[in-house]
């Protein structure tokens, strides 16, 4: 039996694998701005800092509600998102980016130790870490695409979401713009998610690799392919092994540059897998590989 | 109820294209957007070599994914089976070109309606056709409801020389489209997504 490797075929009428290109860098940035947002808001609410608990809203809201309009290509209608949530997880994402920031906005606005105060606390924290996994469902809801059709992608998402989160308060906690009540050491909590996210990362990764064919050709593209410059410049070089050598080596005795270095490092690596997870998402061919 | 599908007997099919073509003048798409193509696929090497005609088009699947994750209720089922995307409801989230595993939609990207096929410049026909159209929502194959609500045959069915074509009513086990995926094996593309195409390929 003689058969022929499926190609990666563009626009072309040939049959072969065909990449997704209609979700790209806007959902990228949404995605980016969701999960730095909730990392931010879980971190804040933890560490009883309601400024950077109300920061992390507004990214949410503007970072991630801004980049969902642009990409809309009808964003008056953007109302109509929330009509279907009973089996859209489009639909849940919008509610429930509104209820995080009704739930996030009573709890900063109730005086702090009241009862209610803290009742909202934990729903605030749940509502936050539902946020930061829903867009792994959005993505992982795809039966099209293999590499997303994974139950591991919520997860890989919370992480980033703290990840990120940790990252930035890191940075504003260094340089005097936040001031935390407990005794938390950033630095290692920094270096821990490092960890995590790339073990995270790697498991996700390795897993494709006995997946379906396509999740494969996605592999490839990712590691051998168009995109592996970016995949090992900006999420492992920078990402993962600039951030991680920083923080083991220099962390918070380098000074507010290298821990600024450090937050722009994580936040490169962060915003580029997002990116690149969505760039290598691959259809299977129609009827399979053709054999004689 | 009926249930709509087809059935494409890939024996027949000789890659002319003339379907692609029929859709484009039925439905009046702009350059580059096509409801139905014929995919070519070649295996083997000289002289020994296959090559094989494929054409393709929205499945309006039963367990139709673009149905699922659409987030405005644009995409909706009619009950004989029919995929539909009312354009005033589309929102442009692209999730339904997304989940589609047969990458059959597509985006109605701004500007394409101004263009047309001469830079600008749109013809008479262009000027109809385009009208029902909307610019940053997806489109699809929609079987030719308004032709098949009139009893006739989809454009593509209609025009295919070779008669690799076949539509009709899955669910009466007397039609023909049902004799042919009885009879001759019919395949529903990828139905390991667990989608039920109402397209049927035969061999």
């Amino acid at each position: 039996m003689i058969s022929q490797t499926v190609p990666m075929v563009g626009e072309e009428f040939v049959m072969g694998y065909r990449k997704q290109s209609v979700w790209s860098k806007w959902i990228a940035l949404a995605f980016f701005f969701g999960k730095v947002g909730s990392g931010m808001f879980i971190l804040a609410v933890l560490l009883n800092t309601p400024l950077i608990a109300l920061a992390g809203l507004v990214i949410e809201n503007v970072g991630k509600g801004g980049a969902l309009l642009i990409h809309l290509g009808r964003p008056a209608r953007f109302w109509r998102a929330m009509t279907r949530p009973q089996s859209s997880w489009i639909s849940r994402t919008v509610w429930v980016m509104g209820i995080f920031t009704v739930i996030g906005l009573i709890y900063l606005v109730l005086p702090a130790g009241s009862p209610a105060w803290q009742i909202f606390k934990v729903l605030a924290l749940v509502s936050a870490v539902v946020v930061a996994i829903t867009d792994g469902f959005v993505m992982n809801d795809s039966p099209a695409i293999p590499l997303w059709n994974t139950p591991m992608l919520p997860f890989l998402f919370l992480f980033y979401s703290l990840l990120g989160g940790t990252s930035v308060f890191f940075f504003l906690v260094h340089g005097g713009w936040a001031s935390i009540t407990p005794l938390v050491d950033l630095e290692t909590l920094e270096t821990a998610l490092i960890i995590i996210n790339l073990i995270g990362v790697a498991i996700y990764l390795g897993s494709m690799v006995n997946a379906t064919a396509t999740a494969r050709e996605s592999l490839r593209l990712l590691i051998k392919g168009p995109y592996s410059g970016m995949f090992f410049g900006f999420v492992v070089a920078i990402g993962f092994i600039l951030t991680l050598v920083l923080t083991l080596f220099l962390g918070a005795s380098g000074g507010t540059l290298v821990v600024g270095l450090i937050t722009l490092a994580d936040l490169i690596g962060h915003f580029f897998i997002f990116y690149l997870l969505l760039m290598v998402g691959v259809y299977s061919p129609v009827l399979g590989k053709l054999t004689i | 109820m009926a249930r709509y599908g087809m059935v494409i007997d890939l024996k027949r099919c000789v890659g002319c294209n003339a379907c692609t073509v029929a859709c484009k003048a039925e439905n009046g798409t702009p350059p580059g957007i096509f409801f139905t193509k014929v995919l070519e696929q070649v295996a083997g090497q000289y002289p020994i070599v296959k090559k094989k005609y494929v054409p393709v088009l929205c499945n309006h699947c039963l367990n139709a994914p673009c149905v699922r994750v659409c987030p405005s209720g644009a995409t909706h089922k009619r009950e004989d089976g029919i995929v539909l995307v009312d354009y005033n409801k589309c929102i442009g989230c692209k999730a339904c070109v997304v989940a589609c595993p047969y990458k059959n939609r597509e985006l109605m990207p701004e500007g394409k309606l101004k263009e047309g096929h001469f830079k600008g410049y749109l013809t008479p026909f262009e000027q109809v056709k385009y009208k029902k159209f909307q610019e940053g929502v997806v489109v699809k194959c929609t079987f030719c409801s308004e032709r098949v609500d009139q009893g006739l045959e989809p454009s593509c069915v209609n025009t295919c020389p070779a008669e690799a074509r076949v539509f009709g009513d899955l669910h009466d086990p007397e039609s023909k489209v049902s004799r042919l995926i009885r009879q001759r094996g019919g395949i529903q593309p990828m139905s390991e997504a667990n989608t039920d195409p109402s397209v049927y390929y035969i061999e």
